[in-house]
């Protein structure tokens, strides 16, 4: 059985919970001080500052954070990935470990979208926030989004997590009656998040980033297969990748799909390389893999030295 | 306050409290470890031992906060002879 590596979407990350490894683990330091000569700025004292969840430090800390575990991954767990897979923002650090972009390009890729989605989402659709919410099985969450549609609102999904898991694009003045509707059949609300993803109204995102960003990028094939989280579709050239990461901001995440392609090419095991609450913790992934939460916790603790040979 | 199962299967969903500390009711769930994932698993096993169902106000996030508002919600689905 081969081993996949998962690279997480991000959630909110604030510095006390990753500072310990971004200061104390070699490899992130080492990550950490190229990451610095690309963006001609600290990312550690930038993240320690930022006073939002997306800050564009705390992307390129997240993103370096992920990348420097994957390193460390394979020198203390000696795992080497036959296929990966990258959820949501992941898919920009699956374009970095695959080397499908230099570590130095991903950073300021990554940086660079950060600016543009700010900047888009400050003056367009700024009425939109995406909604995740659980415990909501498809027969119950068809009349609801029905009743919504009565309502005049529009809904779009912006990701399926699982059975019953999902995150919907909505205007922000339904939410309270949406996430009341879904506690009403036992639905647990989680997050109204903004800015929003991958919905296909941001298609003036997507044609910036087409346009004005990825021109200044040179994609390459990746070493290892890719895993579409989109269509769970495998990605082996240098233009798939670009075209998923384009793509991430007006398709929505099946990852379903992508989990079911990794257990159809006979993964045993997978790594999900990164600070993780959601995507290695479903359902669908429990129930199909081995699952090793490759996190700074575990990368922090205390290993014990391998003994030379002839001891 | 509470009953052995309820703290049997809260402890057992609050990987960042230890063995030998006390659950009171102003302890925190989120301090102690329980995120969105781990408040889904701790309603199937409290609706699967208690056999209630929670729906409308009791899946806010106040429920969640400490060991004594998910107490008192919890008693709040059960029947009252229970």
């Amino acid at each position: 059985m081969d081993t996949a590596f998962v690279f997480p979407g991000m959630g909110p990350s604030r510095f006390p919970e990753v500072g310990r490894f971004m200061v104390g683990n070699p490899i992130a330091r080492r990550l950490l001080r190229r990451a610095d000569e690309v963006l001609g700025y600290s990312v550690i004292d930038r993240f320690a500052d930022a006073d939002t969840d997306y800050d564009e430090a705390a992307q390129v800390a997240f993103l370096v954070n992920c990348l420097a575990l994957a390193e460390w991954a394979r020198q203390h767990l000696d795992e080497e990935p036959a296929l990966c897979t990258g959820a949501s923002f992941g898919q920009k650090t699956v374009a970095g470990f695959t080397g499908a972009l230099s570590f130095e390009d991903t950073v300021l890729l990554t940086a660079r979208l950060a600016r543009v989605l700010d900047d888009y989402f400050a003056i367009q659709h700024t009425d939109i926030v995406t909604q995740s919410f659980v415990r909501v099985p498809e027969d119950k969450l068809e009349p609801v989004l029905a009743e919504l549609t009565e309502r005049g609102e529009w809904y779009e999904f912006a990701c399926h997590l699982d059975a019953g898991f999902h995150m919907v694009n909505l205007r922000e003045s339904a939410v309270d009656w949406f996430v009341t509707r879904l506690r009403s059949v036992g639905g647990l609300p989680l997050y109204a998040m903004r800015p929003p993803m991958h919905s296909s109204l941001f298609t003036g995102l997507h044609a910036t980033v087409r346009d004005e960003i990825l021109p200044g990028f040179t994609f390459a094939d990746p070493a290892v297969p890719i895993v579409s989280d989109q269509t769970g579709e495998l990605l082996t050239t240098a233009d798939q990748v670009r075209t998923l990461v384009l793509d991430g901001f007006v398709r929505p995440v099946r990852w379903p799909d992508a989990v079911a392609t990794l257990r159809d090419r006979l993964v045993g095991k997978v790594l999900v390389v990164g600070q993780d609450a959601m995507f290695g913790r479903v359902d669908c992934v429990v129930r199909n893999f081995e699952v090793v939460a490759v996190n700074p916790r575990l990368a922090m603790q205390p290993r014990r030295q391998p003994v030379p040979a002839g001891r | 306050m509470t009953d052995p199962q309820f703290e049997e299967i809260l402890r057992g969903h609050l990987p960042f409290l230890p063995a030998d500390e006390p659950l009171t009711p102003d302890t925190n769930l989120t301090d102690h470890g329980l995120d969105s994932l781990g408040i889904v698993d701790l309603l199937t096993a409290l609706e699967g031992q208690y056999g209630v169902a929670f729906v409308d106000d009791a899946l806010t996030r106040e429920t969640f906060e400490t060991v004594g508002s998910l107490w008192s919600v919890l008693n709040g689905l059960r029947p009252a002879a229970v």
